[in-house]
């Protein structure tokens, strides 16, 4: 059959354009020029290149730069020889743009559901022995700045095991680092930063911080914030930049809301197994949220030149400075936990109160001036960062 | 009024080497379908897009008697983007960490050599970045069944970008231009189309003027500011000192921008000036003022995107308070999952004007830019012929993670 079509033509070694005529045999075809015949060339070969004009674009998958244009509408019988023509993509031609939109919503929104679950699967996944290799690559001996003094470590055993059932596999230090927060680590680790105890009126206070970090430790969030970090960055990451990095966020915030809460409630089961007053830790949040609001209200707290950076005295006069160590500490470690001062999470804590219970202290007077005067009376004890961390000395980090 | 208008409109098409003839409907339709894939595919179908885009875009652009041809693949951006994932992403993750653990465990010296390299690869990776993806570029276009590329892989322009740059801020920074110039003439060296290299030889002392221009003016501009100051001292009139700060610090900025925009303009006409190819030489014609009537419009595509969003979402929160059923949640206050299931419709329907801002966008820049293009001399179709440079088969992922211009 024989079916004059014609078309233009570049054989992809030089940029003269031809124009031909299309002589089909078979599965095959000639392209005849006045005088000269390319070809023979197999239908098979083409690839649709999509449109130029009003021409239809075919190349060669061989030959670089081959490529036949055929203008407005071809023949149906030629039609049917030639490679089908894509718009969206070979997927997406095949289904149907509605089809093929509905598809990948759907599974789209498996992925996200199965990404935002999986970390809950695979935390309890990580064997605990690599998770402790990972806190201990990470924190180390933490540069020599864990308090150790004997009256100090057993009042801290003391107060940790009154908490939790089992404390072998926990690992809880404090830190001689003035700043007011704690934090829970791969591995089991849980660090109680020097300025938390100053800033606490009671052992019980601490108590309830502490046992709040074991619920991370015990509901595995540290992994799970890991994983799901990972994992959010590399599903989000086909998208623009900010949108990716506005999504992540929300997501990543929703579930460390989440984490918080449930932390919560294992502190507070925990206060009352051990008969340890919640008010304490409530009172102790009120007191932190009133800190972070005065920072809010007295402004710029990234540049520390205005702020009081006192050493600390226990006095609400350093309030601010200490609010803001609080927020830097949270940017340096922003992947771990954040700890949302709340309204509704010291709420909590006073609803678990129980009227008329004699609650007892967690910690003697005794063993509560061990506990706090650890730090000051280890004399080999290195402290603070070696940047500027709300310490009141060292060099400006940042 | 005559002779201004015809000032300002472009050469006559005819008489121009390069034209485009694209309508904002058609790719209109291409932008919305890409957004409407991009979202049900989180994300993963921007690289079809932007092929289709570019499609488009090049099919729609004449250089002498033949449409241009886009033939890079979303296959090969994807894979671009994965690879750069894997090269650097997940180190830099990976980085990260150790950086953490060295600061945790007291050793800030080996901290911030870390981060000394680390941004060091990033300023090498960037000037890589930049070369591979002109490359990329060059390889995937077509003209008459012929295409470009360079043989050259570009890890020597990424020291370049590193030293030229770092020199250019010396000396107060009054090398920038020298070190623009320098790079562009490097990279478009080793460029090539066909089997003729391109020449770049444009000269960094013609913008020079220009550069002086930007960088004297804030010293101007403080000067000014204390005159000001010292004439509304005199005055000692609150109101006239007031509105004497709010013009200065007007002028500053958008001052500086016009300033900064018309070295730009002089810029890439000197540079393209400086492009040849064989016979063929380039030149570029925007002025100043034109570049002006480009970013106002792209600021106008801005503003429609938020009216956009806005005007519909005050709507439903006026009616919605009346009717008394939205309060706003309290800060520490959960917002339920209610607030949770509200919030996806809520984003897209923010997003999707954002996301078509981009598109059209690129699709004034490409018109703006193929407008001004100009071409003069001769080119010999029996004589033009294959490119024998490689081509790699991953795309632009770099330049994706930097977020930075090709051209």
């Amino acid at each position: 059959m024989t079916q004059p079509c014609s078309a233009w033509f570049y054989d992809g070694r030089s940029a003269v354009r031809r124009n031909v005529e299309i002589d089909v045999a078979g599965g095959q075809f000639h392209l005849v020029e006045a005088g000269q015949i390319h070809g023979p060339f197999a239908f098979s070969r083409l690839v649709y290149s999509g449109r130029q004009g009003n021409a239809h674009v075919y190349k060669h998958d061989e030959i670089d730069g081959w490529r036949i244009g055929l203008k407005g509408d071809i023949p149906a019988e030629l039609a049917a020889l030639l490679p089908a023509q894509n718009q969206y993509g070979s997927w997406i031609d095949r289904l149907g743009l509605g089809k093929a939109t509905i598809a990948f919503g759907v599974v789209s929104a498996v992925a996200v559901a199965i990404i935002l679950a999986a970390p809950q699967w695979l935390a309890p996944l990580v064997p605990a022995s690599t998770e402790k290799k990972l806190g201990d690559a990470l924190v180390g001996d933490f540069g020599g700045r864990f308090c150790n003094t004997e009256a100090g470590k057993a009042a801290l055993t003391k107060l940790s095991s009154g908490l939790d059932e089992d404390i072998s596999d926990l690992d809880i230090e404090v830190a001689n680092i003035d700043m007011v927060n704690a934090v829970a680590l791969p591995g089991g680790k849980i660090i109680l930063f020097n300025g938390l105890l100053d800033n606490a009126k009671s052992a019980d206070e601490v108590a309830g911080v502490l046992a709040h970090e074991m619920g991370h430790v015990r509901e595995r969030h540290v992994m799970q914030s890991l994983i799901r970090q990972m994992g959010l960055s590399v599903l989000m990451g086909g998208l623009d930049g900010n949108i990716g990095g506005t999504l992540n966020g929300l997501l990543a915030m929703g579930y460390s809301r989440s984490a918080e809460s449930e932390a919560d409630q294992h502190a507070i089961q925990a206060l009352q197994r051990a008969d340890i007053s919640p008010l304490a830790t409530a009172g102790f949040f009120e007191r932190l949220a009133n800190m972070e609001s005065m920072d809010r209200v007295e402004g710029t707290p990234t540049d520390g030149a205005e702020q009081p950076k006192t050493e600390k005295s226990g006095q609400t006069g350093s309030a601010a400075s200490d609010a803001e160590s609080f927020n830097e500490a949270e940017t340096l470690l922003g992947y771990l936990s954040s700890h949302p001062l709340s309204k509704s999470r010291k709420a909590a804590f006073e609803k678990s109160h129980v009227k008329d219970r004699d609650y007892t202290p967690a910690l003697t007077q005794g063993e509560w001036d061990a506990l706090r005067e650890m730090c000051a009376n280890d004399t080999d004890v290195e402290s603070g960062f070696g940047f500027d961390f709300g310490s009141g000395e060292g060099e400006n980090g940042r | 009024m005559q002779e201004h208008f015809d000032k300002t409109t472009p050469p006559n098409p005819e008489d121009s080497a390069f034209e485009f003839s694209g309508n904002w409907g058609a790719f209109g339709k291409i932008a919305l379908t890409n957004i409407l894939l991009t979202i049900v595919t989180l994300g993963i179908y921007r690289f079809w897009a932007t092929t289709r885009e570019r499609k488009y875009l090049w099919s729609e652009t004449r250089f002498i008697d033949d449409r241009l041809e886009w033939t890079g693949t979303g296959l090969e951006l994807l894979i671009g983007f994965v690879l750069v994932i894997l090269l650097f992403i997940i180190p830099l993750f990976i980085i990260q960490f150790v950086q953490q653990a060295l600061l945790l465990q007291g050793q800030e010296g080996a901290a911030a050599a870390l981060t000394f390299v680390m941004l060091g690869l990033i300023f090498y990776l960037g000037g890589l970045a930049r070369y591979r993806a002109l490359r990329y570029r060059l390889a995937r276009t077509y003209w008459h069944g012929i295409r470009g590329g360079s043989n050259d892989q570009g890890f020597g322009y990424g020291w370049s970008y590193m030293w030229k740059t770092a020199v250019g801020y010396m000396i107060f920074g009054l090398l920038i231009p020298w070190s623009m110039m320098s790079l562009w003439n490097e990279r478009w060296g080793k460029m090539s189309f066909g089997q003729h290299q391109f020449s770049a030889i444009g000269d960094y002392s013609d913008t020079f003027k220009r550069y002086l221009l930007f960088y004297l003016a804030p010293f101007v501009f403080f000067a000014g500011g204390i005159m000001v100051g010292i004439t509304a001292a005199t005055i000692d009139s609150p109101a006239m000192a007031g509105i004497s700060i709010i013009l200065l610090v007007l002028f500053f900025y958008l001052g500086l921008g016009l300033i900064a925009m018309a070295f730009y303009a002089k810029f890439y006409r000197v540079a393209i000036d400086g492009l040849s190819l064989h016979k063929l030489d380039f030149g570029f014609s925007a002025r100043t003022k034109d570049w002006f009537i480009l970013l106002l419009g792209d600021a106008g595509i801005w503003l429609i995107a938020a009216l956009a969003v806005a005007l519909p979402a005050i709507t439903i929160i006026g009616t919605s308070s009346l009717l008394g059923g939205f309060e706003m949640p309290q800060p520490g206050e959960d917002p339920g999952q209610l607030y949770l299931a509200l919030l996806v419709p809520i984003l897209v329907f923010a997003v999707i004007p954002f996301m078509l801002v981009g598109p059209f966008i690129r699709y004034r820049h490409w018109r703006f830019f193929i407008t001004y293009m100009q071409c003069y001399g001769e080119i010999d179709l029996e004589e033009l012929t294959q490119s024998e440079t490689t081509t790699s088969k991953h795309g632009e992922g770099l330049l994706d993670a930097f977020d930075i211009g090709a051209i």
